[in-house]
């Protein structure tokens, strides 16, 4: 720390700091149009001029690019500082358009703010200003207009140090210069929309809010992004009952501030006319609108005459990620206590284990990335599936000097910051790691990185085609890395929040293992034994063993790897019960189908792939009669005369904290007031019952069923899918680039195959892609009109006819 | 008290009294028999709103809703919308695709003519507003922009209430300070012309000081 003084005010600020940073930190605001907290400085836009006294007197000094030193004299209001900014800002507004009215940024703009309390009241400028044409778009989600751009780089910036797609820069020179895209390559980048938030004026605007509202229109809420898994804040901004806008909060340990943009426009399903409103009951292929008291009424009698003639176990549950802890937590209790049957799973066959997912002993945090010496990442490809943890990853590749090393059957999004790209043929996993281990042949680099701590491991499930028990193996090795701190990762909403409330076949609510002692759960009678998971549930279903299906937010035709097996399922089973927000093809088969309110209509907590217990809130009222799942669920268990007495979201919480030992503390009243960032469970000086610890020694055979070809297929999913929130957005649901398949240059030619392929004899535009390991095909999952492929490991790829 | 006396003091109190009434007499009448004859409303009178257009009919609301930002009843709802390139709105990019004014929460207070920024909305002589359900005091852009020709819309044009001479006077002049505020813009006309009434001159007298010379 050293001493400065600001304005005649002694600050203790950290010593080599910038002076902007240290000045706000301490209470005083510089204006600023191009430093930004989490970009390097540049000192472009002049507007931080502050006068700093120095052995050669005072002087002018743009503080965004100044640090501190002990003893400093700075003065940022004095008639120089003053007459200095005023000067600036007439010349940012020489070419300024000044068509406020019309600007989407107008009532929040800095350029406006900052003119206001910084500006000189009127300007000398009477030449005509330039002109250029406004606005062009340069993505299919972002505006350019040219004449309000003060050219302060914050999105040049932003796309060369953040996320890595340089994309957008300047061009010409003097009066001309001017900010753009590269002719014919569009601003394709995932992560656009931050560039719009972070614009200073109104040059870069996101076509999906384009005069829909004005500032003073809109109503927020702090909430948490509900379509990834890594926590990031969000603001909801709503007008007219309609949610409009989503930006991102900077949230120290989690996101920074930025969203990928699936996240930011993926707002739009909230509104989307297809939103189910009342409840319905299936009438010959289709259904029709009944009351909320006949659909559960008919509910409740089919799930009781189901037990009644099989047993509780001939029911089970689907999904319940979509929802909030609460509603997990409902379900939960609902399943093991009121129908006493363990057979529920909210992941859909394509997670990894639960005990993994929330148990881990000595799980790490996103904010271990800040210091980690060595990074690796052996998990699905970050850009495409934890965007916002790739942004951190790649902060502590590129700004931070950490050794990066991925681990992929292919060459990720993060290739061009790795140290070591290694790749490998899925299937063949368990044989890399060992070489790994041994530090063999051209791996001994790598072995002699990882050695360096502290490490930080980023382990998942490389592609839905891979086996998940290699990420546990991957996990036990990293654990033994000198200071290592392992993240699991799976990549569907509140999967983890799921998990931690009992949603799975092998947990109690609060991370207890199934099966022993269940004390705690506070549930007079329940099943508390291991039941099935998702694929167990789904081959029971199709066997006959599992009689009713009860869906909440899942759709196991287009989600679980295997549509086959889940469609095979959907088809035998006596009774399916939906809860969802949308009529998904899953769904369209129902018996009963009940209307749920998504995020942002509800109040609740989520939980983050750190463990990290976030409070998310609500906003705007849902369609229709719709329901939140916990007051569905527990309705449901009262008319089966089973019931849970859940009497709010709020209560439901008191009651995690009460019987899910590792949530013991956790309540909204401190994530409303004390912890706005988050707390991740379990609190300090809380017990978490299982401490879970992978061992090397699994080694299971390949989930994905029997081997049917000679190409192992990487089944990996892309940031847009054809999922059905995806889908239901408008601005984002055209981004899918839809399948195809990429084979390595060397087999495409061996097969002699050129423009398609058949995979499986599903014909496919071929792609070429030299870091894809041979012998292997990569198709992405869940694209439009893309092949079921997912029932397994290996598939036959032969040239497509007529190429 | 004798009788005399108070016969006096009644005649006296009764001239006091209709004093005033036979002073009145001899004066001309301020009654106006409306709805038959209208009398004239001060210049600024604070009447209906109207959205005006350009010479060339064109809307001049751009949708920037700053009136609804600015009005201290809330009555006014705008929705801005993109606009269309073959088929232009307004000149700009943007256009009011929705505008509704609820008369029964307005307060005629005039700010938010002085916040339009394109002199879209202003204030009429029209004040004949009377519904007999809520819904229509709720004015929509079919009732407040004005006709191609500039003349306003009004509600009871079948009745013929209004004094349609009055409609010509719908147009920004009616603001309430001078075009910046400020002394050197006096004289000189801060908005554009509108349709049906062309470039009215300049108000005079705001700042204090008269045009000079060459303004004038």
């Amino acid at each position: 720390m050293v001493t400065i003084t600001i304005d005649g005010t002694e600050v203790q600020v950290p010593a080599g700091e910038l002076l902007i940073k240290a000045a706000e930190d301490s209470g005083t605001y510089i204006p600023r149009f191009c430093w930004h907290r989490r970009m390097n400085p540049v000192g472009m836009c002049r507007m931080c001029l502050v006068e700093v006294e120095g052995p050669r007197g005072i002087m002018l000094t743009p503080s965004c690019t100044m640090p501190v030193n002990d003893g400093m004299v700075v003065h940022t209001k004095s008639p120089t500082v003053e007459k200095a900014q005023e000067g600036v800002l007439e010349f940012l507004l020489l070419n300024h358009p000044l068509d406020c009215p019309v600007c989407d940024k107008g009532g929040e703009c800095p350029l406006q703010d900052q003119t206001l309390s910084h500006g000189p009241g009127e300007s000398r400028m009477v030449e005509e200003k330039r002109h250029y044409e406004k606005p062009i778009p340069i993505s299919d989600l972002v505006l350019l207009d040219r004449e309000r751009c003060i050219l302060c780089a914050r999105c040049v910036r932003f796309s060369e140090e953040i996320s890595g797609d340089p994309l957008i820069e300047f061009m010409d020179r003097g009066n001309a210069a001017e900010v753009n895209t590269f002719p014919d390559e569009p601003f394709a980048s995932y992560f656009s929309g931050n560039t719009v938030q972070i614009c200073p004026v109104g040059a870069l605007t996101a076509s999906a809010y384009r005069f829909r509202a004005r500032p003073w229109d809109l109503r927020e809420v702090a909430s948490v992004n509900p379509l990834t898994t890594t926590g990031d804040g969000v603001t909801v901004q709503a007008s007219q009952n309609e949610v409009l806008r989503f930006l991102g909060v900077d949230n120290d340990a989690t996101n920074h501030g930025w969203l990928d943009d699936r996240s930011r426009f993926g707002f739009e399903w909230i509104a989307s006319p297809d939103r189910l409103a009342t409840p319905l009951a299936k009438s010959g292929d289709g259904h029709t609108e009944v009351s909320w008291g006949e659909a559960l009424g008919a509910a409740a009698e089919n799930l009781s005459a189901v037990i009644e003639a099989h047993g509780p176990g001939a029911v089970a549950a689907i999904g319940g990620a979509r929802g909030t802890n609460e509603d997990a937590y409902a379900l939960a209790s609902f399943m093991r206590s009121s129908v006493g049957s363990p057979n529920l799973d909210a992941r859909l066959d394509d997670g990894l284990g639960t005990h993994l997912l929330s148990s881990l002993a000595g799980k790490g945090e996103i904010g271990d990335l800040e210091t980690a010496r060595t990074v690796l990442v052996w998990a699905a490809d970050l850009k495409e599936e934890h965007p916002v943890l790739y942004l951190r990853v790649r902060r502590a590749a590129q700004e931070l000097g950490a050794t990066l090393i991925t681990v992929h059957p292919t060459a990720t999004g993060l290739a061009d910051r790795a140290t070591h790209t290694v790749t490998y043929r899925p299937g063949e996993g368990h044989d890399l790691l060992d070489r790994l281990r041994a530090g063999s042949g051209d791996l001994a680099d790598v072995r002699a990185a990882l050695d360096e701590g502290p490490v930080v491991a980023i382990v998942g499930r490389t592609g839905l085609a891979e086996d998940p028990a290699l990420a546990e193996a991957v996990t036990a090795f990293a654990r033994d890395l000198p200071q290592a701190s392992v993240l699991p990762v799976v990549r569907r909403a509140n999967t983890y929040g799921a998990i931690d409330m009992g949603v799975a076949p092998d947990l109690l609510p609060g991370r207890v293992a199934a099966g022993g002692d269940a004390g705690h759960t506070g549930w007079e009678k329940a099943d508390t034994s291991v039941g099935l998971d998702t694929r167990g549930i789904l081959e029971a279903a199709a066997d006959g063993r599992v009689k009713a299906l009860l869906l909440v937010g899942a759709d196991p035709l287009r989600d679980v790897p295997d549509a086959d097996l889940a469609a095979r399922a959907l088809d035998a089973v006596d009774v399916v019960i939906s809860i969802d927000c949308f009529l998904t093809d899953s769904t369209a088969k129902a018996d009963i189908v009940l209307p749920a309110l998504g995020f942002t209509e509800k109040e609740g907590t989520v939980t983050n792939l750190e463990g990290r217990v976030m409070k998310v809130n609500r906003i705007v009222s849902g369609p229709g009669q719709a329901r939140a799942d916990w007051s569905i669920i527990d309705d449901l268990a009262a008319r089966m005369g089973r019931p849970l007495g859940f009497e709010s979201a709020e209560a439901i919480s008191l009651a995690i904290a009460e019987h899910a030992p590792a949530y013991g503390g956790i309540t909204w009243f401190l994530l409303d007031w004390k912890e706005r960032d988050g707390v991740v469970a379990p609190r300090d000086g809380v017990e978490q019952p299982l401490q879970y610890i992978p061992t090397t020694s699994l080694r299971a055979v390949g989930s994905g069923g029997a081997k049917r070809g000679g190409f192992a297929l990487h089944l990996g999913r892309l940031l847009y899918d054809d999922a059905v929130l995806t889908r239901q957005g408008a601005s984002i649901a055209d981004l899918a680039p839809g399948a195809y398949a990429v084979l390595n240059p060397t087999d495409a030619d061996r097969i002699g195959a050129n423009g398609h392929v058949e995979v499986d004899g599903h014909r496919l535009p071929l792609r070429r892609d030299a870091s894809l390991a041979e012998g292997t095909v990569a198709v992405p999952f869940n694209q439009p009109d893309g092949p079921p492929l997912g029932g397994s490991s290996h598939v036959d790829v032969a040239p497509g006819a007529g190429a | 008290m004798s009788e005399q006396q108070d016969l006096f003091t009644a005649v006296a109190n009764m001239w006091k009294g209709f004093r005033v009434t036979f002073r009145q007499m001899r004066k001309p009448r301020v009654t106006t028999q409306y709805p038959k004859e209208f009398r004239e409303k001060p210049q600024r009178f604070h009447g209906r709103h109207v959205l005006n257009r350009y010479d060339d009919g064109m809307e001049k609301c751009i949708g920037c809703e700053l009136c609804a930002g600015v009005c201290p009843a809330k009555c006014i709802y705008v929705r801005g919308a993109d606009n269309p390139i073959d088929d232009p709105v307004s000149p700009g990019e943007r256009y009011g695709y929705v505008y509704e004014i609820n008369m029964l929460r307005c307060i005629f207070c005039a700010l938010c003519v002085e916040a339009c920024p394109t002199e879209a909305i202003t204030m009429t002589h029209l004040f004949e507003m009377s519904t007999t359900n809520r819904q229509d005091a709720i004015y929509t852009k079919d009732e407040l922009l004005v006709q191609p020709d500039g003349t306003p819309n009004h509600m009871f044009d079948e009745d013929h209430l209004a004094d349609f001479g009055e409609l010509a006077a719908a147009d920004g002049w009616m603001r309430a300070t001078s075009p910046q505020g400020r002394a050197d813009f006096s004289g000189v006309p801060g908005w554009t012309p509108s349709a049906g009434v062309g470039l009215r001159p300049a108000e005079q007298g705001q700042s204090g000081t008269e045009p000079e010379g060459e303004d004038a």
